[in-house]
């Protein structure tokens, strides 16, 4: 059984930026009307949250904290999550009748029964916030490292805005691109450099690191003493704690977990949200969900007859329209013939940044046989953005070992309709389906029957991945303001569908 | 009941559970429903106090082969051993005090000591003895040493004790507590 | 690929007036403190130990075969109580699995032979692969996908996790019919 949550994904999309992907890893920018895939799309990090508590984290705070969480620790011993005991204590002296138990906590992994108390980290008497903290032995010259940094980098924004006060230099323009300061440039061509009168005196600088001769000594008992495993740390155990690296188990200390991050992604082409989540880290609903699972049909392979080099056999498809609005899909051949091609790629080659190549996109997605569609306002009100990063599409790098038999035909897919799945009726629908291409349909979902033919030269064993183009109206709902119509456009997606193996021959 | 167990009296040993051949129970000891103890090759004696949870299998097993009706080999199992859902044991000795987590598995040519902790989906094949306090953990069977053995779950099974027989009928003990060999 | 039907014998499985589909070999303890909200289908050999604690099931949820419930406890000073388990809509536990959680929220997808450990939390649309063992009192956040053991995240699930276990879990009972 293989469907989306376990895999494999024997039938894939192709992305925009020519990746093939399974329909729920796509996107589907309805302002850009093209796919985009997580590979293609701007992150952005939209809240910090710990994992285990389920809070967020300001972001000021997670960068104080290095984007770990402050109450939950991970075992240093196998990296899962401490959980806190508590303990009760006899009081703290015993003599006295009415001194109540103390209640203390230590932290213990439940997976491999690392505590606190293996490496003598105290119990505490609060169960939150008090563990010790280990101070890193190098820290001192790390921060005054980090000082120094800091310190060069205000000199370097100060000597900027000196510079851009000025303003009387208009060319030059180069060293700001290059990165290279006047100063700089004064050196390499010669002049002596003039020391500037407002600039501060330079950072101080820390003592410089100084290289050691003599090393220690080599521990004979390394040869001579027979190691006992359970008390030296894996190299795992050392790399979690980078700042310690401790070679035996004794100076295991607790980690703080790091946190994860909610992040919303953005289309690179025209700068819309094609995601946003909600911003409670428990939540699972989204602000903004164009994912491509919501627009596009899902095809879905249903059955295919024994798969043999060079003969014919039947495969059918199962097609789903998860919109509210009615669709036409027809097939065309997966890449479009010659001189079309060979137009695209003229269009690829002219270079011309004012004109977003997105509007040449709509154009093609605008057919001659939908009268009355204007342009898109969406098209005038994008236009006044421009695209942060034209997206060079790939070529898509699947071979086909299969040619498809495409149907002449089209058909429809009804709408979506939640209801449907609780009306028991039969179908009443009144659609005249070409018979040989439609072999069932119920409510938004319908099975097609495709006939292939595995290559001539293929062997037993080898994969047979056939593909098409669907071709789909979308109906975008985006509310143009001047024209209240919803806007149709003919998509096409090229959908790629691994069969499976060559079987051997009767 | 088969004629070859005998269940200790205060043992809490649900109807449900498969108890095949000379199966001694100890007092105390608490069988949840589904499990089995499959006394093959020879007896199984099970102390005191032992919790012994659901799909647990429990199997005095011969390496293949060698069923030898003259030498038996009883697999004799301590005090207060936790065995939870879905473990296989089938080892030579278990002593006190140990804990066999989900999914864990204990072959045949296995010593368990005191104190021993066999993490979740851990399998012990090979010929071992397992030292006092060892726990067994993680994908690769990691090992270390425990500070101290695990606490027993007393406070477990006394809930249990009350709250088992209200919904399961239970096996009823044959033998008086006394019965200490 | 679309779901193959699944084929039940129908002296085995009772249906109940809400469309649960229980089969008869099934060890359902304390049956009394076990909810199931409607379409549950649970089968065969299958655990669920309502007599430690309540266990209370969303909509369609599915518990494979020789699958285990079990209600997990804490400590307290004064003694153990067993804690309810809850499981939200739409969540597929696979054969073999262990639940010893104290939470499973909606849109879950729990493979087979899993151990989730005492009072894990495992939140909405997440996914357990095969053969993971969760360490006691883990929380998983939503859209992980968690594996090994023990158990840790590999990775993410997509974006539209919540449809696609409604869609799995309703395709899964509605192929889920009796044999002929």
């Amino acid at each position: 059984m293989s469907n989306y949550i376990t895999g494999p994904d024997v039938v894939k999309y192709a992305c925009s930026c020519g990746l093939l992907k399974p329909i729920t890893r796509l996107y589907f920018c309805r302002h850009c009307l093209e796919l985009r895939c997580g590979f293609c799309v701007c992150h952005e990090v939209d809240s910090n949250y710990c994992g285990k508590c389920c809070e967020n984290l300001p972001s000021a705070e997670a960068r104080l904290k290095k984007n770990r969480c402050g109450d939950c620790y991970d075992c240093p011993s196998c990296k899962q999550n401490l959980s806190k005991r508590a303990a009760t204590v006899g009081p703290k002296n015993p003599e006295d009748p009415k001194a109540t138990p103390r209640k203390v906590y230590y932290l213990l992994c439940l997976n491999c029964r690392w505590s606190s108390r293996d490496v003598g980290i105290p119990d505490q008497a609060a169960a939150t916030g008090s563990w010790p903290e280990r101070e890193n032995v190098h820290a001192a010259r790390l921060q005054e490292i980090i000082e120094m940094y800091k310190g060069i980098v205000l000199a370097e924004k100060q000597q900027k805005m000196e510079k851009d006060k000025k303003k009387q230099r208009r060319f030059m323009t180069f060293t700001d691109r290059t990165g290279i300061t006047a100063s700089m440039l004064r050196k390499r061509i010669g002049l002596p450099d003039i020391p500037h009168p407002l600039l501060k005196p330079k950072p101080k600088e820390p003592e410089e690191a100084v290289a050691k001769e003599e090393v220690e000594e080599f521990p004979e008992e390394l040869l001579t003493k027979p190691i006992n495993l359970n008390e030296i740390t894996t190299l795992e155990q050392r790399l979690n704690l980078p700042e310690w690296q401790p070679t035996t188990v004794d100076k295991l200390f607790p980690i703080h977990k790091q946190v994860s991050v909610k992040r919303s992604q953005r289309c690179r082409a025209c700068e819309h949200n094609v995601s946003k989540p909600e911003y409670s880290p428990t939540s699972i609903k989204f602000k903004i969900q164009l994912f491509a699972f919501y627009h596009i049909p899902e095809v879905r392979i249903f059955t295919v007859e024994p798969l043999r080099a060079g003969k014919q056999c039947e495969l059918l498809l199962k097609f789903s329209n998860p919109t509210q609005h009615q669709t036409v899909i027809t097939f065309l051949p997966l890449f479009p013939s010659e001189d079309s091609f060979a137009s695209k790629e003229i269009k690829e080659l002219v270079p011309d940044e004012e004109v977003p190549s997105r509007e040449i996109v709509i154009e093609e997605k605008q057919p001659p046989s939908l009268p009355g569609s204007q342009p898109s306002s969406l098209l005038h009100t994008s236009l006044s953005r421009t695209p942060s990063i034209t997206v060079k599409p790939r070529p898509i790098k699947q071979a086909i070992t299969a040619n498809v038999e495409l149907p002449t035909s089209n058909f429809v897919l009804l709408p979506r309709d939640d209801a449907a799945e609780f009306d028991d009726s039969g179908d009443t629908h009144n659609i005249q389906d070409d018979t040989k291409l439609v072999v069932w349909r119920k409510s938004n979902k319908a099975v097609i029957r495709l006939n292939i033919t595995p290559l001539e030269n293929l062997n037993i064993g080898d994969e047979v991945v056939v593909g098409f183009t669907m071709q789909h109206i979308y109906v975008n709902t985006i509310t143009a303001v001047e024209s209240k119509e919803p806007q149709r456009y003919n998509n096409n997606v090229k959908v790629f569908q691994y069969l499976g193996k060559i079987v051997g021959s009767e | 009941m088969s004629k070859g167990i005998k269940i200790v009296s205060g043992a809490i040993v649900c109807e449900e559970c498969k108890l095949r051949g000379d199966v001694t129970i100890g007092g105390g000891t608490i069988i949840h429903p589904s499990a089995s103890i499959i006394a093959e090759a020879g007896p199984i004696i099970i102390g005191e106090n032992c919790l012994i949870e659901e799909q647990t299998k429990i199997i005095n097993k011969a390496p293949v082969g060698q069923i030898d009706n003259e030498n038996v080999q009883e697999l004799i199992i301590g005090s207060n051993n936790v065995f939870e859902v879905d473990c296989a044991i089938e080892a030579i000795k278990i002593g006190d005090n140990n804990v066999f987590e989900s999914k864990s598995f204990v072959g045949n040519k296995v010593t368990i000591t005191n104190g021993c902790i066999i993490g979740a989906g851990c399998r012990l094949t090979e010929e071992q003895t397992l030292k006092e306090n060892t726990i067994i953990y993680g994908e690769n069977c990691n090992m270390r040493e425990g500070l101290d053995r695990p606490l027993p779950q007393t406070l477990q099974m006394d809930t249990l004790i009350r709250m088992l027989p209200n919904y399961h009928h239970l096996k009823k003990p044959n033998l008086v507590n006394n019965k200490k060999n | 690929m679309e779901m193959r039907d699944i084929n039940y014998d129908r002296s085995e499985y009772v249906e109940t007036a809400s469309g649960n589909r229980v089969s008869r070999r099934t060890v359902l303890c304390g049956s009394q403190n076990i909810v199931l909200q409607g379409k549950v289908i649970i089968q065969s050999d299958a655990i669920i130990r309502g007599d430690l604690a309540n266990v209370k099931t969303g909509r369609y949820c599915i518990i494979s075969k020789e699958a285990v419930i079990r209600p997990p406890y804490k400590k307290f000073s004064k003694g153990v109580a067993f804690f309810p388990l809850t499981m939200g809509d739409h969540v597929y536990v696979g054969e073999r699995s262990v639940v010893n959680a104290a939470n499973i929220g909606s849109y879950v997808y729990i493979g087979r032979n899993v151990v989730l450990g005492r009072r894990c939390h495992l939140r909405d649309c997440c996914v357990i692969e095969d053969n993971t063992i969760l360490a006691p009192e883990t929380v998983v956040p939503p859209f992980t996908r968690y594996s090994g053991s023990p158990g840790i995240q590999v990775g993410e699930v997509p974006e539209c996790q919540q449809d696609l276990m409604i869609d799995f879990t309703r395709s899964y009972y509605q192929h889920f019919v009796p044999k002929l």
